[in-house]
């Protein structure tokens, strides 16, 4: 009850601001009342509800389903895991050490059960689809972009001229193309570069496309952190007699990339949300699915459920990445109040 | 000291030019004996600092030669020489340059393992008696960040002592400190000193360099003014520039 009273004293004192959080509120609840009845009530959610296994792995064969379904399980497993694991325990030792070569092995894995080969059978990459095409789309976009944009960052601050220029040319030249003008590119040009008998499919030139795009935007961000890594810690590091590729190896990238985390963050986000464009090209990832099955005479006039959905979807998985970045970020050593 | 032992360093006639032609070195020559602890005072801008970072090639030279531990350094060193010099020379910086993203203890063990290659639990034990001899054992697994500046500077003399190295420099090591913190740094150098270490000091502590030093060396814009033992450097000083120079920091 004290409170109460308070917050009417307070309320009282502070008119204008009462008026404004009152209608902040009223607004609020409006938004909620109209979306929240449209949802339970007017929505038809059958599009939904009987398309799941479409939407995580679209056209692809319906007895083999049960390996996309496997693969974003462990994904989800994975990160559950790693979100809710306890904090630093000398019990969970194994797990502290064994969880980033788990997140490594997702890549190989994914390609492994998607594609199959050895033991399962073989499914061309044109019939993956939905969330699991988006998903694989967006890790192995993300494992080619990282190593590159950190060589390219490093090329940017390199001593010599022409590794220096070249490198400031391709990210200059990335960061002016829209990402569609560079897929599309991709998906014409790349076949243009190999040998003929080399047909490399569009999944794979969709990633290649989408790494060189994102490498440009990963360099600019290692490279704020480099820069924010002061010449002393150099310094010392060739003090202890460490080679400069030791220290830039052991001193001054790990400090880099903690720095570049929340920026690095940004772009894998936005590496998902990306993939979708693929939809343009024709992949049916997850709104390529959206889209094919609007097409669908059933489900006509069903366009708001299907991209709530999707957004939904969406959102969720952004959320996942944005959380497990700020663990790992929480879980890496503070970083250091460089006073020189 | 026995004559017959080379010195640990000598100078011969070393030049030091910044930018825009400012002399931050001007004809330079010193020795310093094995086991002698060398005190560098002077205003700032005197040269002292960029004097001790020649010493293990962190400042290139323009002229002259340096002989560390008898490896030669010139103005057109190998980059390997360097190396060797620096594998057998520790240095302490003013803002102690701990690795912020390592433990404690990871800071001391980084140089052993990765240049000395030495084995993890070998490189760690001998980490652990050097902190012991820091007095800062039970700071072993934190991060730099979380320690005080007197704390850091201890690790961060513990870190160039991990490679056991046969000269210790110091770049104005109490220099960043609070006031309280300096005595623990400073006894921390007093023990190295004790043991018998080469040292060349550059600080302002002149209770440092009365008890610990066996000779002060005093430098004005790029030249070494004078050079003599503690007792007359403080009382009796030869040169004008020194007299005025210690009369404003007493």
């Amino acid at each position: 009850m004290q409170d109460w009273k308070a917050l009417w004293r307070h309320g009282r004192r502070h008119p204008i601001e009462t008026v404004i959080s009152l209608l902040v509120i009223a607004v609020i609840v409006w938004a909620i009342w109209a979306s929240g009845s449209w949802v339970v009530q007017a929505a038809d959610w059958s599009v939904v509800g009987s398309n799941l296994p479409l939407y995580l792995s679209g056209s692809y064969p319906e007895d083999e389903r049960w390996r996309p379904l496997v693969w974003v399980s462990l994904l989800t497993l994975l990160t559950l895991v790693t979100l809710f694991r306890p904090g630093k325990g000398d019990r969970l030792r194994w797990l502290e050490l064994g969880l980033p070569w788990c997140w490594i092995a997702m890549i190989p894995l994914g390609l492994g059960l998607l594609g199959g080969g050895i033991a399962l059978s073989a499914v061309p990459s044109r019939d993956w689809g939905g969330l699991s095409l988006s998903l694989l789309l967006t890790a192995c976009s993300a494992a080619l972009a990282l190593p590159l944009g950190v060589l390219l960052a490093l090329g940017r601050n390199s001593d010599l001229p022409v590794l220096r220029l070249s490198s400031r040319l391709y990210i200059d030249l990335m960061r002016a193309v829209p990402l569609i003008a560079v897929l599309f590119f991709g998906q014409l040009l790349i076949p243009l570069f190999l040998p003929v008998q080399l047909e490399i499919n569009r999944v794979l030139r969709a990633v290649v496309a989408f790494a060189l795009f994102a490498a440009a935007y990963v360099a600019e961000d290692v490279r704020g952190g480099l820069q924010s890594i002061p010449a002393t810690q150099t310094e010392a590091a060739a003090a202890l007699g460490l080679t400069p590729i030791q220290s830039l190896r052991l001193v001054v990238l790990p400090q880099a990339l903690r720095i570049a985390i929340p920026a690095l963050t940004n772009q894998a986000i936005g590496l998902l949300q990306n993939t979708s464009l693929m939809a343009l090209l024709g992949l049916v990832e997850l709104l390529g699915i959206g889209r094919s099955l609007l097409a669908n005479p059933a489900f006509i006039g069903r366009h708001l459920e299907v991209y709530v959905w999707l957004g939904g979807l969406y959102w969720l998985f952004c959320t996942a990445m944005a959380l497990l970045a700020r663990r790992i970020e929480r879980d890496s050593p503070p970083l250091g109040g460089h006073t020189a | 000291m026995t004559p017959t032992m080379t010195p640990a360093i000598t100078a011969h006639s070393i030049c030091k030019t910044f930018g825009a032609g400012h002399r931050a070195l001007d004809d330079v020559s010193l020795e310093v004996a094995r086991g002698e602890v060398l005190v560098v005072m002077g205003p700032s801008g005197s040269g002292k600092s960029t004097l001790i970072r020649t010493f293990n090639g962190l400042e290139s030279i323009d002229d002259g030669e340096i002989d560390v531990l008898g490896l030669r350094l010139n103005n057109d060193s190998d980059p390997r020489q360097i190396q060797r010099i620096r594998k057998r020379v520790g240095m302490v910086f003013q803002q102690f340059n701990l690795f912020p993203h390592l433990t404690i203890l990871d800071n001391i063990t980084l140089a052993p393992m990765r240049v000395q290659k030495q084995a993890r639990p070998q490189a760690q034990e001998k980490a652990m008696l050097l902190l012991e001899q820091m007095g800062i054992a039970e700071q072993a697994h934190k991060y730099p960040a979380q320690l005080s500046g007197g704390q850091q500077q201890r690790v961060a003399i513990a870190r160039a002592l991990a490679l056991q190295p046969e000269v210790m420099l110091f770049d104005e090591p109490t220099s960043a400190l609070d006031p309280e913190r300096v005595k623990e740094v400073l006894d921390a150098m007093r023990l190295l000193a004790n043991q018998g270490m080469t040292m060349v000091v550059v600080t302002h502590e002149i209770g440092f360099a009365r008890e610990v030093a066996d000779r002060v060396l005093f430098m004005d814009a790029g030249r070494v003014v004078e050079s003599s033992d503690p007792e007359r450097f403080f009382t009796q000083a030869k040169e004008e520039r020194t007299r005025r120079f210690l009369s404003q920091i007493h």
